[in-house]
């Protein structure tokens, strides 16, 4: 529960004269659920695009388990960080059990002359890889649409085979992006029941959420963005009762507002 | 025709029709009076005169009834698809409605045919209704009756596709595989010689072509209809390698068939080296979608390596290797030719990776037209490559075995199958493996595919260079089947029409990519007359194609979900081949 699994730190992005990300720094420890709570804008994906390896930040580094992450996404995939995206990125026109199948990619070892020739090993990691899948969707509750194109789906089980796709990756580190976004009451708590079973797994896990309630009752910890900025990070109690946290959310009290603009007039 | 059926129990037919009475009730006279016309019609006689170019084909000019049991050739077929037509009209039979518009689309497709080309070559509809005393209103009265067949399906509401789901012991269904393609065989063979060589000798060769491929099509599409061959697919998947090891035999049966000649032989050849390369490409772009405008280029590499390499005196390098030696060459270098233009894959996505392909085929071409190196003749070509030969017989000779001739150009042919076989084995490997899955995430979102750990740019060229491998080594045979090799066989149209082919017949399939090669290399062949036309005549069936059967006439069992409209969802009239 203790040792740093994921660690970042400084990390800084600028697109242009757009600071994004402004030194931020982090750590997740094995086994918890850490929430990335802030408002639109804020920078939580370009963080998050920060871990992955998606982007390539300006300043500061990503580190696994004290090794530096490379900015790749698909060498990050592969040394443990699978991520889900906030707009959802399936691969609409293969069935929800292939699209699992190729979150299996970085864990088999086939290569071109295998997969061409097709001999016993292939055919055993090709079996291999089918139950696991298999396992997976049963694993999200997803085995009723296993030959199901993933365009087919309805919107909260797309959710969901988007965590199996990336759970497939065998990760240590499962990053969340706004996996309730449009669900009902009742899809959210099912999806509350799943983050907690894939940490039993053993996964450690980041969530980025709007919905300040679910957040608050999931996470060990939570980590507050405020333009690019780390602002509080901190156990839900702590974080709730924090006056600046109210302030990013709902604004300044209206004097203050005034107080400002009169500053920057002067 | 084998569309009759045996009748399903009554609680299964659909009843929906004769709920809706009287509407119904005429749509189910409509379809039986269509039968009827286009049964009429056959019989009919279809020209007022014997037309310039010499009589039309299957006595046209006949008089009423002259010899109603010594139908052939087009009438038979008309006269066949109308009874099916009644026929299925009277019994309850599932599917019914999709079965008689099929039917109906058939006939009006082979009437429209053999009604224009009278009309164009008797100089205008004269030939086909009255002039000069007599009258011929076969063609029209046909045509009527496959439209009210059609409108008389349509009107009585069309069902969903029946689900078949028979087993039978696997003795049984071996048999009835076996039966299955010997027929396809059989069929193929009768499409491909039918009309006889295209030429001067033979002017109507194009019109019995396209009118058996519209009757042939009207059946197919009426069996596929009925549900009978998404069926036998089913059963054919089943006993997946006995169906390989059948069609493969059969295949190699061809030259014992009607298209045991020389010509056909050489035609088939050519189909087969088309349908390698339409496999190749189907690689880059049906399955990691990556669009090759210039790909034609990669045969003409393997060509003119194995050009180079043959021996021919005309060749720069002097040397004559062993043909299995010069294939492995030419497909090495055209694979790797393959990788350098996937290399800007890299960097460059969708439309811009298609100029970046559009601009490596206009490259080739140049080069070869001026003779780069001296290795490609330049506008000379290089000629006189001799033929491949094995144990003393060249493989453009005619062979005996026993008291059977085989015709000349029977080895290249034995030889281009067992080709095509391995190149459909290889694409069908790939695309089931852990490589093929990851060019099909590629194709469906490139930025989430990076994200589940694949390294999309060496996946990406990987699929440009074994798409390439494959070209080539259909090259290094195209070279030595042809003995000569000209830049000219490798122009930007040749690029189109591949793609064309991987396009109509379905991307990401075997048979679809063969499919859409033999129509696009054959009807070439047999349309002499409208050369000039062909390009316009691909657009328009690529047009319509894109507009009724989006997903390909073959089409991938993912897109065919996925692109398919439910009001579209039948093949339009006289495409409805399936293999």
């Amino acid at each position: 529960m203790t040792a740093p699994i994921l660690e970042a730190a400084g990390v800084t992005m600028v697109f242009g004269g757009l600071t994004a990300l402004k030194d931020v720094s982090f750590t997740l420890r094995d086994g918890e659920i850490i929430g990335l709570i802030g408002p639109n804008g804020a920078g939580k994906t370009t963080l998050f695009n920060c871990l992955t390896g998606l982007y390539a930040p300006s300043r500061g580094a990503v580190a696994l388990r004290g090794t530096r992450l490379a900015c790749d996404p698909a060498r990050v995939t592969a040394a443990g960080v699978a991520r889900t995206f906030q707009n959802i990125r399936l691969f609409p026109g293969m069935t929800a059990t292939e699209n699992v199948l190729v979150g299996r990619h970085v864990r088999m070892t086939q290569g071109p002359l295998s997969s061409l020739l097709h001999g016993p090993r292939f055919r055993r990691s090709e079996a291999e890889a089918a139950e696991r899948a298999e396992k997976l969707l049963a694993f999200v509750g997803l085995t009723r649409f296993a030959d199901e194109l993933a365009r087919n789906l309805p919107y909260g089980d797309q959710r969901r085979l988007e965590i199996a796709r990336a759970l497939a990756t065998e990760p240590s580190v499962l990053l969340l992006d706004e996996p309730t976004a449009g669900m009902n009451a009742q899809e959210t708590q099912s999806t509350r029941q799943l983050i907690l079973a894939i940490r039993d797994l053993g996964v450690s896990v980041v969530v980025i959420e709007h919905d300040t309630k679910f957040i608050f009752t999931l996470c060990d910890r939570v980590l507050v963005l405020v333009q690019g900025e780390l602002l509080v990070a901190g156990t839900p109690d702590e974080v709730r009762g924090d006056p600046r946290v109210v302030e990013a959310y709902l604004g300044a009290p209206p004097e203050e507002i005034e107080a400002q603009i009169h500053r920057s007039e002067v | 025709m084998t569309t009759v059926q045996s009748p399903v129990p009554a609680s299964a037919a659909p009843v929906s029709g004769r709920a809706r009475g009287a509407g119904a009730r005429g749509a189910a006279w409509l379809r039986v009076a269509g039968g009827l016309l286009a049964v009429l019609g056959a019989l009919l006689p279809w020209a007022t005169f014997v037309l310039n170019e010499g009589p039309y084909p299957e006595k046209a000019t006949l008089q009423f009834f002259v010899a109603p049991l010594g139908l052939t050739g087009f009438r038979l077929h008309l006269a066949l698809l109308g009874l099916a037509a009644i026929l299925v009209s009277v019994r309850a039979v599932r599917g019914r409605a999709r079965i008689v518009r099929a039917l109906g689309w058939g006939i009006v497709a082979t009437s429209l045919v053999n009604g224009l080309y009278i009309t164009v070559e008797g100089g205008g509809l004269g030939a086909i209704t009255a002039s000069g005393g007599s009258a011929a209103f076969g063609a029209v009265v046909a045509l009527i009756g496959g439209a009210f067949a059609a409108a008389g399906a349509v009107g009585g509401g069309i069902e969903p596709l029946p689900v078949r789901e028979w087993r039978m012991p696997w003795w049984a269904e071996w048999l009835l595989l076996l039966v299955l393609f010997g027929l396809l065989l059989l069929v193929v063979s009768a499409v491909l010689t039918s009309g006889g060589q295209g030429g001067v000798v033979n002017p109507y060769a194009g019109a019995v072509f396209l009118s058996f491929l519209a009757a042939a099509g009207g059946a197919f599409a009426a069996l596929h209809a009925s549900g009978l061959l998404t069926w036998l697919a089913a059963v054919a998947e089943r006993h997946r390698v006995f169906s390989i090891v059948v069609l493969l035999v059969m295949a190699l049966l061809l030259p014992l068939t009607g298209a045991g000649t020389e010509y056909w032989m050489t035609v088939a050849a050519n189909i087969g080296v088309y349908a390698a390369t339409a496999i190749g490409l189907n690689i880059v772009v049906g399955l990691a979608g990556l669009l090759d405008l210039g790909y034609v280029a990669f045969l003409g590499i393997g060509a003119f390596v194995a050009a180079n390499l043959s021996g021919a005196a005309a060749s720069e390098i002097g040397i004559r290797l062993p043909f299995p030696l010069v294939m492995i060459i030419s497909a090495v270098v055209a694979g790797l030719f393959g990788a350098v233009v996937g290399s800007p894959t890299l960097r460059v996505r969708g439309d811009y990776l298609a100029i970046v392909t559009l601009a490596f085929g206009e490259i080739f071409v140049r080069s070869a037209q001026n003779n780069i190196g001296g290795l490609t003749g330049g506008a000379n070509a290089i000629p006189n490559i001799p033929q491949v030969s094995a144990f003393g017989t060249a493989f453009n000779e005619s062979i005996a075995i026993g008291a059977v001739t085989l015709p000349a150009g029977v080895l290249y042919y034995v030889l281009i199958v067992l080709l095509v076989a391995v190149v459909m084995l290889v694409f069908g490997n790939l695309k089931n493996s852990r490589l093929g899955r990851a060019w099909i995430a590629i194709r469906e979102d490139e930025d989430a595919a990076r994200a589940m750990g694949i390294r999309t740019g060496p996946i990406k060229i990987l699929a440009f260079l074994i798409g390439a491998t494959l070209a080539g080594l259909a090259g290094a045979f195209f070279a030595h089947k042809t003995a000569v090799v000209a830049y000219d066989s490798f122009r930007f149209l040749e690029s189109v029409t591949l793609l064309a082919a991987v396009i109509l017949g379905g991307m990401g399939t075997i048979p679809g990519a063969v499919f859409g090669a033999s129509i696009l290399f054959v009807l070439p062949e047999k349309l002499r007359e409208f050369a000039d036309y062909r390009l316009l005549l691909f657009g328009l069936a690529l047009v319509v194609i894109m507009r009724f059967r989006p997903q390909g006439i073959i089409p991938d069992r993912h897109r065919r979900t996925e692109l398919a409209p439910v009001t579209a969802q039948d093949p339009p009239p006289a495409k409805g081949a399936e293999a």
